[in-house]
């Protein structure tokens, strides 16, 4: 693999067929261009001294993230043009283009309705979530270090599992009625098990030989817990938290569809049978973007409390 | 350096007979009995380097886990400075194969996972004492500018290294070491015996080392122990001396170290042979032996 070769690939890959040209090419070139680097100082480009290069890469760079975000251009394209040239007009009534549906959702922010329900919202999923993380995490802890409790609590707990959240709402509805404690309620049920699961599975793996190290130093059973097996699960434990923060929103939509007055599962219901066509994909919007928010944040904070479990081995060599 | 003379030995193990229970298996239903060590009986004075051999499955972990005080023994005692172990303790430091790192804390912060709490004598270090406690000895164990570092960033020699500086840092007297190099290549393991014995003759530490290495055996240690193939029993206590370790001289090659090394073979010899015939293998912190059901078959057949 020498330098010149190298160059002249780059060089015919720049321009559209960069951009069009298939991710695995490009990626190794870019990879190709680092290690040549890296092994010969000499081949690192100064600031200036290749400008060409840096064009190049930048180029590379560019082209990725357009392919990357492709998919979405794609199909936001279709959203916008698609009912206008492809649907026939009784369609259309049902599925209006983007432009339409960012007007609708621009009115919600304006006249404060959309803040209004996602308010409603974020308060009962955040009040779930924290309840049934808590609540979880602290079972789990228990199960997971008292194997009698295990044995009893975990035939009931399999079967509460497997059992379909959704399918106690009635229940919860009966029950809690249709107010504010029902919804929390069955939010804090559907994000308990992920957070549990994990919870226990994170105590459990914890090394032997760990434990084996910190006894040897005279930890009592307090600090051993403390010191060693809650860090070495909390990167478990973290997935499980992610896991239940998106089913914590799933759930929580469901429940505002069926029995509310407020909320953005309720706005979109709401919407619909007001043939508010527009706020009801204004809602949608809204709530696929506060998923991925939602899953983007926890995605951090457990990547950052996972810092030391990622590239084992990778980087010893 | 003779055992037993003068005021009381450091460690003293009498008559120890460690034997685990095996739950009863498929093949072996009505469960038996593991004899892991059998009459044990060692004096070692303090600041002594003794090494320890045995085939798989002798009692050698077994042993160490005695000493540490993660275990206690079915008869016999443990005497450390004269008093019975009664659990692990901060005059004793455990160094194991397998490093047993915290993968979620820098070097430094392992280093210093020993002096964080109240300490044996109600001493507590603060944080800055702590931090400067681990770089002092991250320094002895030559890791100096690796503080920051986590266990995946470091190779196997390092981590052992940071193992070490861990054993260290909260200065106990006896340093107790399950086979702590057997994972490392050749070059790194002959580097850190080397090294040991050096952080050795600068701390003065009691040690006891485990090993499979007839060659690190008798480098390393001033006494090598050959205990028999199970159950463990102290087959003969070897002494050794090499003069002058510290020397830049190849030791290897010197006549008496090869004679030492031969008799040590001898002695292992036989009895390696024995535990393989017999299948034995590395009993596990439980108490249980993969092979334990066949001995038991051949035992009957006998």
């Amino acid at each position: 693999m020498s330098t010149p070769t190298l160059t002249n690939e780059t060089e015919t890959r720049t321009g559209p067929a960069a951009a069009t040209g298939e991710a695995t090419a490009q990626h190794k070139t870019t990879e190709q261009h680092k290690t040549t680097a890296q092994r010969n100082p000499a081949l690192r480009p100064g600031p200036g001294k290749t400008p060409a290069y840096r064009l190049r890469l930048y180029a590379l760079q560019g082209g990725k993230a357009v392919w990357g975000s492709g998919a979405i251009i794609l199909f936001l394209l279709l959203w916008e043009l698609g009912p206008t040239y492809l649907a026939p007009a009784s369609t259309r009534v049902f599925l209006p283009p983007l432009h339409v549906v960012l007007e609708a959702l621009g009115t919600l922010i304006a006249n404060g309705q959309l803040q209004n329900h996602l308010a409603a919202s974020l308060s009962r999923s955040g009040s779930g979530f924290g309840i049934a993380v808590v609540t979880a995490v602290a079972l789990g802890l228990l199960v997971a270090w008292y194997g009698a409790l295990d044995r009893f609590l975990n035939p009931l707990l399999e079967v509460f599992r497997n059992t379909a959240a959704l399918a106690l709402l009635p229940v919860f509805t009966l029950l809690l009625g249709i107010g504010e404690t029902s919804k929390i309620s069955i939010v804090a049920y559907a994000a308990f098990f992920p957070v549990l699961l994990n919870t226990i599975a994170g105590v459990r793996t914890v090394d032997p030989l760990l434990i084996r190290a910190a006894r040897s130093l005279g930890l009592s059973n307090f600090q051993l817990f403390q010191k060693v097996i809650l860090p070495s699960a909390v990167p478990t434990i973290f997935t499980g938290i992610r896991m239940a923060g998106t089913s914590s929103i799933l759930v929580l939509i469901a429940a505002e569809m069926v029995g509310a007055k407020a909320g953005l599962g309720y706005l979109i219901v709401n919407s619909q049978m007001s043939f508010l066509i527009p706020d009801m994909y204004a809602g949608i919007l809204t709530v696929s973007l506060l998923g991925l928010l939602v899953n983007y944040l926890l995605v951090g904070v457990e990547r950052h409390f996972s810092r030391w479990r990622t590239a084992v081995g990778s980087r010893t060599a | 350096m003779t055992s037993g003379t003068g005021p009381i030995p450091k460690i003293s193990l009498q008559n120890i007979t460690k034997k685990f229970t095996v739950r009863p298996s498929k093949d072996n239903p009505e469960g038996s009995v593991l004899t892991a060590l059998d009459g044990i009986s060692l004096d070692v004075s303090a600041g002594e380097f003794i090494t320890l051999v045995g085939p798989s499955g002798s009692g050698k972990t077994t042993l160490l886990d005695l000493l540490a005080g993660l275990t206690k023994p079915d008869t016999g005692q443990v005497l450390v400075d004269g008093r019975e172990v009664s659990g692990p303790g901060r005059d004793r430091a455990v160094v194991f194969q397998q490093y047993a790192l915290f993968p979620w804390r820098t070097a430094a912060a392992n280093v210093s996972f020993g002096l964080e709490g109240a300490g044996s004598d109600g001493k507590r270090y603060t944080r800055k004492e702590r931090a400067e406690k681990a770089r002092e000895y991250l320094g002895l164990v030559g890791l100096g500018g690796f503080e920051d570092r986590y266990p995946h960033e470091l190779s196997g020699g390092m981590k052992q290294r940071v193992a070490i500086a861990r054993s260290l840092a909260y200065e106990p007297d006896i340093l107790l070491m399950d086979e702590p190099f057997a994972a490392l290549d050749a070059q790194t393991r002959e580097q850190l015996q080397t090294e040991l014995l050096r952080i050795w003759a600068t701390t003065g530490k009691t040690i006891i080392f485990i090993t499979h290495g007839i060659d690190e055996a008798v480098y390393l240690g001033q006494r090598v122990a050959v205990l028999s193939s199970r159950p463990g029993r102290l087959k003969e206590i070897v002494d050794i001396d090499l003069g002058d370790r510290s020397g830049d001289e190849d030791v290897r090659s010197n006549p008496a170290f090869v004679e030492h090394r031969h008799k040590v073979w001898s002695l292992l010899h036989d009895e390696v042979r024995r535990a393989q015939a017999a299948g034995h293998a590395k009993i596990q912190p439980d108490g249980t032996a993969p092979d334990e059901t066949r001995t038991i078959t051949t035992g009957k057949a006998a």
